[in-house]
């Protein structure tokens, strides 16, 4: 087999994409403009602040060239108000995701769709294309990159976390299994009958859905296999009430009418 | 007397236990062979059957002659499912250990002479076997081609890692003394106690011979 | 400070990205999609991947005449290009593997339409057209050939269907590009949601086909 690996992204894999993230360094040392394949690296000029992938930022970091600025989702104040709202105020939702940046949406009126090729196309960028974790990305939400960012800073850069790593790492702790539970009552509702066939999981981050997905899928196709009949017979009835005259249309929407804040599960 | 189908159970059963292998269990030959005889003997059954009504056979004037070729014809195929099934297994197997850079040639012979059964899977992404003579001419076509499509990508080995990279260089530092290494940045001296930032496949060998340790 | 990078500062998801920067993009975006559909999707009609190989070309070459006559203590810039050098790489590997994988688990459901057939790269078409020339051989000097003629071919769909084909039933996630309504069919009902941009939905492939072809979803 030439990919002995199942669908959707692995937990490595996952990790990888991460690293494409862009954050935000310090410089300790000059270093001019590197021309890489992605484009040139900003020239490094101490004490300039400068934008570059992680996985760049961490190499940086190991050889003592640069020290990295926690984006400000990663603070103590932020980490603990986002506890709090998963917690108490919406206690059945991922909080919400980061917002794209104000300008967005004005400056891309047609949104032409896919990442174009040469032509000039727009191009709707997403994680891990969207600077959700430079120091100025917002502080209060938590990017789709989040755990896997804030592992690898906790990791390879604690010393630049203002001495707050272990309570950081307490509140990350918090948050995962919060989070994890949000998951597994999810996939309770996804087996759920009455389920119409599609379901958000509004505010997820990227290591909580590789970590999810064999589980979460699995249920979802067990219960369409399972149902196969039941489905395949109400589908030649609306089809008769459809031919008939009926009022048509397809049977059961529902659930566009929710709050925002919940996950429509 | 079996009944029809029961051997190409048998060799279902066979595909689906090689799944879960690591190595690759011997060809069944003298299965493939019976399930192979079984449909000629039920397609003769048919073509004796249907013989008496010269090409004018009609099913619902007798029911119990077309009940008899439609089951004919069904086992028929399922036997052929069953023998795509099975050699469909083993050729995946086949091109996963060609993917993988084994010698299965190599190896299925050192097998063959061993004693084919219980060999312990070998080192080498556990090729063991014996192929019957169709799978080893497979083996080398398949090699073959893959080798013509890694070809056009020249830049980038198709066959090398899926885990993605991490860690391409590290900080090591010389235990003792162990000359001069060539290196893609040409030479390094490898003098005791001295530190080097170096790709880690260009001192992974001495790291594991304990000339090099490896920081951080 | 040109317009654009003024705009780029304030907005960073503003169009205007280098080329190379793009790359990248459509590359990452590429990869995770077909590491993530049942199907094999379509190779990209863009150019992408002769831009990539180029550029991964030209990278060597550089990184080669770079290593000649420096330091190696002290070249961290050869080093950084080395890493991401690997990294493009891997991502190339990865994608092009996911797809090879799904051509074999089912090549003859992708060669039996044009349509389908179009998928595929020039390179894919020639590499899948052989392997099912080699496998049916395979099969017939293994047992086919002793079989009644009209039961040899591996395409007959009488009685039993001998093609296989991927489950687009399957569940995927996706990602809201844009805001749109999303309809998908369930087991006891339909259903359809006002999506909102940055939604990650979860839905049969089937019914988000569309969403990802025209852009307003990415699987994820």
């Amino acid at each position: 087999m030439a990919l002995p690996l199942p669908l959707g992204l692995t937990h490595s894999e996952v990790a990888f994409v991460a690293e494409m993230e862009l954050v935000t360094v310090v410089p300790r040392q000059r270093l001019e403009s590197i021309d890489l394949l992605s484009g040139k690296t900003p020239p490094l000029r101490p004490p300039h602040r400068a934008d570059l992938p992680l996985w760049l930022a961490l190499l940086l970091k190991k050889q003592r060239r640069a020290n990295i600025v926690p984006p400000p989702w990663l603070y103590p104040a932020s980490l603990a108000d986002i506890v709090h709202r998963e917690t108490k105020v919406h206690p059945h939702a991922f909080s919400e995701p980061m917002p794209t940046a104000s300008r967005a949406r004005q400056s891309q009126p047609g949104y032409a769709g896919r990442i174009g090729g040469g032509d000039s196309s727009e191009v709707i960028l997403s994680p891990p294309f969207r600077s959700n974790c430079t120091s100025a990305a917002p502080a209060g939400y938590l990017p789709y990159h989040w755990l896997e960012v804030a592992e690898a800073l906790i990791t390879h850069a604690s010393d630049d976390l203002g001495g707050n790593t272990s309570e950081i790492r307490g509140l990350l702790r918090d948050l995962v299994e919060v989070r994890a539970a949000k998951m597994r009552d999810s996939a309770e509702t996804l087996g759920a009958e009455g389920q119409g066939g599609v379901v958000s999981l509004r505010g997820v981050g990227a290591m909580e859905l590789a970590e999810n997905r064999g589980f979460v899928l699995g249920v979802v196709d067990g219960v369409r296999k399972i149902g196969g009949a039941v489905e395949t017979a109400r589908r030649e009835k609306e089809e008769e009430m459809d031919l008939g005259g009926g009022d048509g249309g397809r049977g059961g929407y529902g659930g566009d009418g929710d709050s925002d804040d919940d996950m429509g599960i | 007397m079996p009944m029809y189908g029961d051997q190409g159970n048998k060799l279902v059963q066979h595909a689906k236990r090689m799944q879960n292998l690591a190595h690759l269990p011997p060809y069944q030959t003298e299965l493939v062979r019976a399930v192979t005889r079984e449909v000629r003997d039920l397609d003769k059954d048919v073509a004796s059957l249907l013989e008496p009504f010269q090409g004018s056979f009609d099913p619902s004037a007798d029911q119990s002659t077309a009940c008899t070729l439609l089951v004919n014809h069904l086992s028929m195929r399922r036997n052929k499912r069953c023998l795509l099934a099975y050699h469909r297994t083993r050729t995946d197997k086949l091109e996963e250990l060609v993917w993988n850079g084994s010698d299965v040639l190599d190896l299925a012979g050192q097998q063959a002479g061993g004693g084919a059964n219980g060999a312990t899977a070998a080192a080498d992404g556990g090729a063991s076997s014996s192929l019957s003579p169709q799978e080893e001419d497979y083996v080398r076509q398949y090699g073959d081609l893959l080798a013509a499509y890694k070809g056009q990508w020249t830049d980038i080995d198709l066959t090398g890692s899926l885990e993605p990279p991490r860690d391409l260089f590290i900080d090591v530092r010389v235990l003792k003394d162990a000359g001069e290494i060539q290196t893609e940045y040409g030479a390094i001296n490898l003098t005791k106690n001295s530190q080097f930032y170096v790709r880690q496949g260009d001192v992974e060998r001495l790291i594991a011979q304990g000339y090099l340790q490896k920081l951080g | 400070m040109d317009i654009d990078d003024i705009l780029r500062e304030v907005d960073p998801t503003f169009h205007a990205v280098p080329q190379e920067k793009r790359n990248l993009q459509e590359l990452t975006r590429a990869w995770i999609a077909e590491r993530s559909a049942p199907e094999l999707l379509p190779w990209p009609a863009d150019g992408l991947f002769e831009r990539v190989n180029d550029s991964i070309k030209r990278q060597i070459e550089k990184v080669e005449e770079m290593t000649g006559d420096m330091d190696p203590k002290t070249n961290f810039a050869l080093i950084v290009i080395q890493t991401e050098l690997e990294r493009f790489k891997y991502l190339v590997r990865s994608y092009v593997r996911a797809r090879i994988s799904k051509i074999d688990r089912h090549t003859l459901h992708y060669l039996s339409t044009d349509a389908l057939r179009a998928r595929l790269s020039e390179m894919e078409l020639a590499y899948a057209t052989r392997h099912q020339a080699l496998l049916h051989n395979h099969y017939l000097s293994s047992f086919l050939s002793s079989f009644p003629s009209a039961l040899q071919n591996l395409n007959d769909s009488a009685g039993i269907n001998m093609v296989e084909t991927p489950d687009l039933e399957s569940a995927v996630f996706i990602r809201l590009l844009k805001d749109t309504l999303v309809e998908g069919r369930g087991v006891d009902s339909d259903g359809a949601m006002d999506g909102r941009e940055s939604d990650i939905v979860i839905l049969r492939w089937a019914d988000a086909k569309t969403l990802v072809e025209n852009g307003s979803a990415e699987l994820v």
